[in-house]
């Protein structure tokens, strides 16, 4: 429940907002590059609530969505071999590879177990050692360190049968490359808060120095969000473009020196493949040769071409598009056409924090809803419940 | 239709394809009734005696014992109130024990126990069961089975094609405390003071059924508050707005939820309802509700609307609108 106090403050914000916007000639593009902002701004409807001249649209934030097919199909085929197990995060089971799902992998007999870190995997390795734990490491910097502190402990502990598949991504080569597209007229980024309680500032200052755009480091509470696009405004509006970093009590300027030392100890750039956008330089994580033992892509079997017809179906999924900002999701030719939360074509119709699963769950008929509250007669408020603000997030 | 996922038991999208496809094979036969409900309601045998409410149950949660309960108290709390919130008084039950070989006994009879206090509390009597024990690996643990019987107390079942537009919706506490409870046993979190709202609801509803303007209730289990309310508009082909600023919080609930990525509002709950009512009694059914222990947090959360047939939308603080729509399958917690 959200406090009056921040209540007020996220309607100066929306005030400032429309106020900032209206003198623009030109309709502006904002872009979040995280999916837990993409699934807050759904969950709090602010996108009905900003001027028509502002939009803003989901960038590839989210850890699913920019799972590129090959890499899928390579996580699919682990189970399948006896003595393999394969752990994941809840949210990649549904994610539809060329024929089949973890989830459907699951359901045939492969041995595939949700967990919600890699410490939990490495464990699992540790209570069964005849079998191989394979750890499938997805997500960005706020992840990674987590997989990189179960490599180290590893290692220390001299587990043989623990491995990591990691897909581990970078975000600022992607911000780079988001950057210098030339036909996406962004205006401005609204950076992830997770990312930066790793990396810190520094990381991002690259946007506003060299590409003159708007940037700041938002929190995910209704408020800090409106407080992020309120600064981004007032940046356009001035033409003077820095790094703000609006999320201070949990990013500090260095970032997680620990987490960033956990992730250099582990880890080196590498290029990796990012679904929609193609193989970007740097922007994976990889084992270093020091962790190479633990490394699972020796472990994937060789995979068999895709079918013709499973690659069409495919071509017509236009998540890249979506993730570059180019369409939103109910542009795309399959958004709710055979495509649908029960049978996603698509990963960024199956993650919580999926731009099209965002779209469809909490923007779906909205806009209809909207013309007529005022005929509906509106609940009140009853009981004297003290509303306390939420609490217990974790970061690392 | 290929091979069945968890997802299939999860109580959303997928489950009502699922039990749809089962049912064809019946009604396509003449063999089952239109309206399938948890309870059926089987009208009397002569003139004038009362119908009678049955409803079959299976429960299969691990870990089997977790804070607020046990499998043996919601499996009796689970089938008393697919009575209770259709105005049938439970009197009498048929359990069903499958147990893997290998289970220890005395957690049997703890559960036993457990389930007996629900049953003692409520003034429900055993009148026959079934017991089976199967090989090991053949299932894990334990599963039971509750068939629930007892008298209609209203003139009509009380059911969700009374609904109309402009009626309240009453929330009898907050959601998803079941769920967030098991979600907390099996991610190994610890959060204080958090427990199952696992509890019989028979008390707490029986006050309302007495007002005229009383339309329905449902106990919002799989699927959770969500999932009803989108039940309820779709099948009624009606709207239903509700304010997320009027809903009933537990704050450990919201944190659970934030943490794995999981809304409350889809999260299971075993001893709390949705009750709707019409506008001139809705103050008193809240009166009602909020006066006995099970619904100190009860509130009026939203409205049937005629608007958006179909449609569940929920109005944030700021006075924007999302829909809520109904989840596909189990809740999986998300990545960060």
């Amino acid at each position: 429940m959200i406090s009056s106090d921040s209540l007020a403050r996220s309607r100066a914000c929306l005030k400032a907002i429309h106020h900032l916007a209206a003198p623009l000639t030109e309709p502006l593009l904002l872009m979040e590059v995280c999916g837990t902002h993409t699934m807050a701004i759904a969950r709090h409807a602010l996108k009905q609530l900003l001027p028509e001249n502002l939009r803003l649209i989901s960038g590839p934030g989210c850890p699913v969505c920019v799972t590129h097919q090959r890499d899928l199909e390579s996580a699919l085929a682990l189970p399948r071999q006896r003595g393999v197990l394969l752990a994941t995060y809840g949210d990649m089971l549904r994610v539809p590879g060329y024929r089949s799902s973890l989830q459907e992998e699951k359901a045939r007999g492969a041995s595939v177990q949700v967990v919600t870190s890699a410490m939990e995997a490495l464990e699992l390795a540790i209570s069964s050692p005849t079998q191989k734990t394979v750890f499938l490491g997805i997500g960005f910097e706020t992840t990674a360190p987590g997989t990189a502190a179960a490599l180290i402990r590893a290692q220390r502990e001299r587990v043989t049968n623990f491995f990591v598949l990691s897909l581990h991504k970078r975000v600022p080569p992607v911000l780079r490359f988001l950057a210098s597209q030339k036909d996406i007229p962004l205006g401005g980024f609204l950076l992830p808060g997770h990312v930066a309680t790793i990396l810190g500032e520094e990381p991002f200052a690259f946007l506003a120095e060299e590409y003159s755009l708007a940037s700041a480091i938002a929190g995910f509470e209704q408020e800090e969000i409106l407080l992020a696009l309120t600064a981004l405004l007032g940046q356009i509006t001035r033409q003077e473009f820095r790094l703000q970093n609006l999320y201070p009590q949990h990013v500090r300027p260095q970032g997680n020196p620990k987490a960033r030392q956990l992730l250099e100890q582990v880890f080196r750039p590498a290029p990796a493949l990012w679904r929609g956008l193609g193989e970007l330089e740097e922007s994976g994580l990889t084992l270093r040769e020091a962790y190479a033992s633990f490394d699972a892509s020796p472990l994937v079997p060789p995979l068999e071409e895709p079918l013709k017809e499973d690659l069409q179906r495919q071509e017509r999924c236009r998540c890249g598009d979506i993730l570059l900002g180019r369409l939103s999701p109910p542009e795309c030719p399959l958004f709710g056409r055979g495509c649908t939360p029960l049978r996603p074509l698509g990963p960024c119709m199956v993650s919580g924090e999926g731009s099209c699963a965002a779209a469809w769950r909490y923007e779906k008929k909205s806009s209809e809803h909207v013309g007529s509250i005022e005929n509906t007669g509106s609940a009140q408020r009853t009981g004297a419940a003290q509303h306390t603000e939420t609490e217990g997030r974790s970061f690392l | 239709m290929s091979i069945l996922q968890s997802g299939h038991g999860g109580g959303g999208r997928l489950s009502s394809e699922l039990i749809a496809a089962l049912a064809q094979r019946f009604t396509s036969r003449g063999l089952a009734s239109p309206e399938m409900e948890d309870c059926a309601l089987l009208s009397g045998s002569s003139e004038g005696s009362k119908s009678r409410g049955i409803s079959l149950d299976g429960f299969t949660v691990t870990p089997r014992f977790f804070p607020g309960g046990s499998l043996g108290k919601l499996a009796i709390c689970g089938s008393l109130n697919d009575l209770a919130v259709r105005g049938v008084k439970p009197e009498a039950l048929l359990l069903g024990v499958i147990a893997e070989e290998g289970l220890e006994q005395e957690e049997l009879l703890k559960h036993m126990d457990d389930a007996a206090a629900v049953c003692a509390s409520q003034g429900v009597q055993l009148v026959g069961g079934d017991t089976k024990v199967v090989p090991r690996g053949a299932l894990d643990g334990l599963f039971l089975t509750t068939c629930a019987t007892g008298t209609l107390m209203l003139p009509q079942a009380p059911g969700m094609t009374r609904l109309e537009p402009g009626d309240a919706l009453i929330l009898t506490g907050a959601p998803g405390r079941h769920g967030a409870s098991i979600a907390a046993c099996r991610y190994n979190l610890d959060v204080p003071g958090l427990e199952s709202d696992c509890a019989p609801l028979w008390g707490l509803l029986e006050p309302l059924f007495a007002l005229p303007g009383f339309r329905c209730a449902r106990d919002a289990t799989r699927g959770g508050v969500g999932t009803v309310l989108c039940e309820w508009a779709e099948g009624r082909h009606l709207g239903i707005l509700v304010e997320e600023e009027a809903l009933p919080e537990d704050t450990r609930v919201t944190s659970l939820g934030d943490l794995l990525g999981l809304e409350p509002l889809y999260l299971a709950c075993e001893g709390t309802a949705v009750v709707a009512a019409a506008p001139e009694d809705a103050a008193e059914c809240l009166k009602r509700l909020q006066s006995h222990p099970l619904g100190r947090e009860a509130a009026l959360v939203g409205y049937v609307t005629e608007e958006h047939p179909g449609t569940v939308g929920l109005k944030t603080s700021l006075g924007g609108i999302r829909v809520l729509d109904m989840p596909v399958g189990d809740p999986l917690p998300r990545i960060c």
